[in-house]
């Protein structure tokens, strides 16, 4: 590898008819941020790059570039509108290959280009998998739902990598990964291959990022960057691939119009079957929608097929791996408080968590922490509602 | 005109059901006294490939990377799919690999089965690795069209072509349905929401005897199964393993405990004045609006 081999982060931006994903401009955020320590660190000048695929889309570059990109390479195409696999990793993928492009980025190192630094994608439905086949097409690392970033000069030992010996790589991207529990993180590295026995370069370092973690940064109308555009190719069997039909619908699970959720986790355990049923009772008694964490979308309990379908499903999980909610009042039911959950409500207003340990990361998490097994303390809880609402429609009538 | 030809890939996973898992005192999962079965995302990419065996008559092979016990995971399988044929690709140097590694054993592996492959199912991701990335890095090196989130679909076995729907969540905006028209061959990943549906009478006959053979295969699972290494696979030993992996682990913390978000104020909960309290400020929380 030498200087100028590989420059730059690529950020792969996400919009829906023209509307940017909010996911976009965090992920330009991080890069921001992350590409200015590093410039001035490495004394260097690499660049923000945005790709931006679709149609009659060039009008969002300006945006992109107010939220932190130096430069918008986009590609406008009928046949881009939506999202497809295969034309879109390839259209990708020759962006993030392409010298020409590369050239009219920054002219320095444009003869030695070969591939972008960094790449970044947003860890959703599009995202994920579009991270995956443009990293097997360019045959390297890819590290996916990321939380955090750093760049480091880190000294490795390893077998494989480096043949046993110390070395030094330099510039290379830690990222942090929260694993199912909520418990690890685990650092990723996307390293070249020094041992001389097989050496193999791996660039970019590329990850998918979790929605909603990364701050924007504020739009500044007096930004400036390049917009480049570029004309892409396509294969005549690829284009056989055909959007018949799209429409939009709501999600099964409504959260947005209501005031308040109630929210289970693992602790339903002792007898989930009973313990769901009960929690339905508290949530009709204040009209409140009814979540659940990641590990209960498992279906780690057997319970009826109708409180299966109904609650132990990826549509009612809150969290990082599921949506984001901020109602009026958050009650949390046997939810230890891992960070994916945590992530997804913390935005409440007023959070109540039930829960038998006092130790357990919900109580750094709610206003009022009642301690005590759902078992006892759900059933007083839906008694008091009822006395105290009897008591109001006394008053009224 | 050939029968369809379909393949699954799989993956062994630890169980989460309760009283199957275990967990460290520190929260983190006890993989040594985990059990381990077919992962619950491969189990609806095989009742995927199941319906096209009721539908259209589809061979149904199921490969798998994973150690020697792998293989009564590979029997769960065949008896929710009536698989005709079981790959087990195992061995040692396969060990260590990230998504992109095992990628090309799952690819090699995909070759080495009987036929072209008009479809390939795999799950949505892994319960444990949960990166979703093996599928769609398969489906590349296969050099297949990949669909995703693929919740329903109909094939047309004269022109061979697909129509799939997808579920696509775009979040902070809504959910799209969106439907696809492509040529076989295809990989698929498969939505957790998939459930397949059998409608007409002659397909729920099919239904009952597929999975009356499927429970007779199980007995002699071992007869349909091919175990494969590496030299087998003709895999390049540059590709797979620690050797063909771009990642690598760092390292691997508890995440440290932020500073607490709020103040929470602990009460008793068998203590009914409290509980009154508490009660009373859930209220006001929700006061803007009418309390049922």
């Amino acid at each position: 590898m030498t200087e100028g081999d590989y420059r730059h982060i690529y950020v792969v931006v996400e919009h829906e008819e023209e509307k940017l994903l909010q996911v976009s401009l965090e992920m330009l955020g991080e890069a921001r941020r992350i590409l200015d320590d590093f410039n001035k660190k490495y004394s260097s000048k690499e660049k923000v790059v945005a790709i931006l695929l679709g149609y009659n889309i060039k009008d969002i570059s300006n945006i992109l570039i107010q939220h932190g990109a130096d430069a918008v390479v986009y590609a406008d195409n009928l046949e881009l509108r939506y999202v497809r696999n295969t034309i879109y990793t390839k259209t990708i993928s020759h962006i993030a290959s392409d010298r020409d492009v590369a050239a009219k980025i920054e002219q320095e190192y444009a003869a030695q280009f070969k591939r972008p630094r960094y790449m970044f994608f947003a860890a959703d439905s599009i995202g994920r998998h579009l991270s995956a086949t443009v990293l097997a097409h360019l045959e390297s690392g890819l590290a996916s739902d990321i939380n955090k970033l750093v760049v480091g000069d880190l000294q490795i030992t390893h077998q494989n990598k480096t043949g046993g010996k110390p070395l030094i790589y330099e510039k290379t991207l830690e990222m942090y990964r929260p694993d199912f529990s909520g418990f690890l993180w685990t650092t990723i590295l996307c390293l070249d291959n020094r041992n001389p026995a097989m050496q193999k370069d791996y660039h970019p370092q590329a990850c998918s990022m979790i929605p909603g973690v990364f701050d924007i940064i504020q739009p500044d109308p007096t930004r400036e960057g390049k917009v480049i555009e570029y004309s892409p190719k396509f294969d005549e069997q690829d284009l056989k691939v055909k959007i018949v039909d799209r429409k939009i619908i709501k999600s099964e699970i409504d959260f947005d119009s209501y005031k308040a959720i109630v929210s289970f986790g693992r602790g339903v355990k002792d007898s989930p079957e009973q313990n769901i049923k009960m929690i339905e009772e508290l949530a009709s008694e204040i009209d409140a929608q009814i979540g659940i964490t990641l590990p209960l979308s498992k279906k780690p309990f057997s319970v009826s097929q109708t409180v299966d379908s109904t609650y132990l499903i990826p549509d009612r999980v809150i969290g990082t791996s599921g949506r984001k909610v901020s109602p009026k009042l958050y009650i949390a039911i046997g939810i230890s408080g891992a960070m994916q959950h945590i992530a997804g409500m913390k935005d409440s207003e007023f959070v109540i968590a039930i829960n038998p340990d006092e130790n357990s990361l919900m109580k750094d998490e709610c206003d009022v922490f009642i301690k005590g097994r759902m078992e006892d303390v759900v059933p007083l809880l839906i008694e008091e509602i009822r006395k105290q609402n009897q008591v109001v429609q006394a008053k009224v009538t | 005109m050939d029968p369809l030809n379909v393949a699954v890939i799989v993956k062994l996973e630890p169980d989460f059901s309760e009283g199957n898992v275990s967990y460290n005192p520190d929260g983190t999962l006890n993989r040594a006294e985990t059990k381990n079965i077919l992962g619950p995302h491969s189990a609806i990419a095989t009742s995927a490939a199941f319906y096209a065996k009721v539908k259209y008559g589809a061979k149904i092979s199921i490969g798998t990377m994973g150690p020697p016990t792998a293989e009564s995971m590979l029997q769960q399988a065949q008896l929710i799919s009536d698989a005709d044929e079981l790959y087990l690709y195992s061995d040692r140097i396969f060990a260590g690999a990230d998504t992109l590694a095992t990628a090309e054993v799952l690819k090699s592996g995909v070759l080495k089965m009987q036929g072209k492959m008009d479809i390939v199912f795999s799950g949505h991701r892994a319960s444990d690795g949960e990166t979703g990335q093996t599928g769609p890095q398969t489906a590349w090196k296969l050099g297949m069209t990949f669909l995703g989130h693929v919740i329903d679909y109909e094939i047309n076995p004269e022109t061979r072509m697909i129509r799939a729907k997808r579920l696509i969540r775009l979040q902070g905006i809504y959910d799209v349905i969106e439907e696809t028209e492509a040529p076989l061959p295809v990989f698929i990943a498969i939505d957790p929401s998939y459930k397949p549906k059998f409608n007409t009478v002659s397909q729920r006959l099919a239904y009952e005897k597929y999975q009356n053979e499927a429970r007779q295969r199980v007995a002699n699972f071992k007869q349909y199964l091919k175990v494969l290494n590496a030299a087998q696979l003709e895999a390049d030993p540059k590709l797979i393993g620690i050797s063909g992996s771009p990642t690598i682990v760092y390292k691997v913390e508890r995440i440290p405990k932020g500073k607490a978000a709020r103040q929470a104020e602990i009460i008793d909960g068998a203590d009914q004045e409290q509980i009154r309290k508490v009660v009373a400020r859930l209220r006001q929380s929700l006061s803007t609006m009418v309390i049922k």
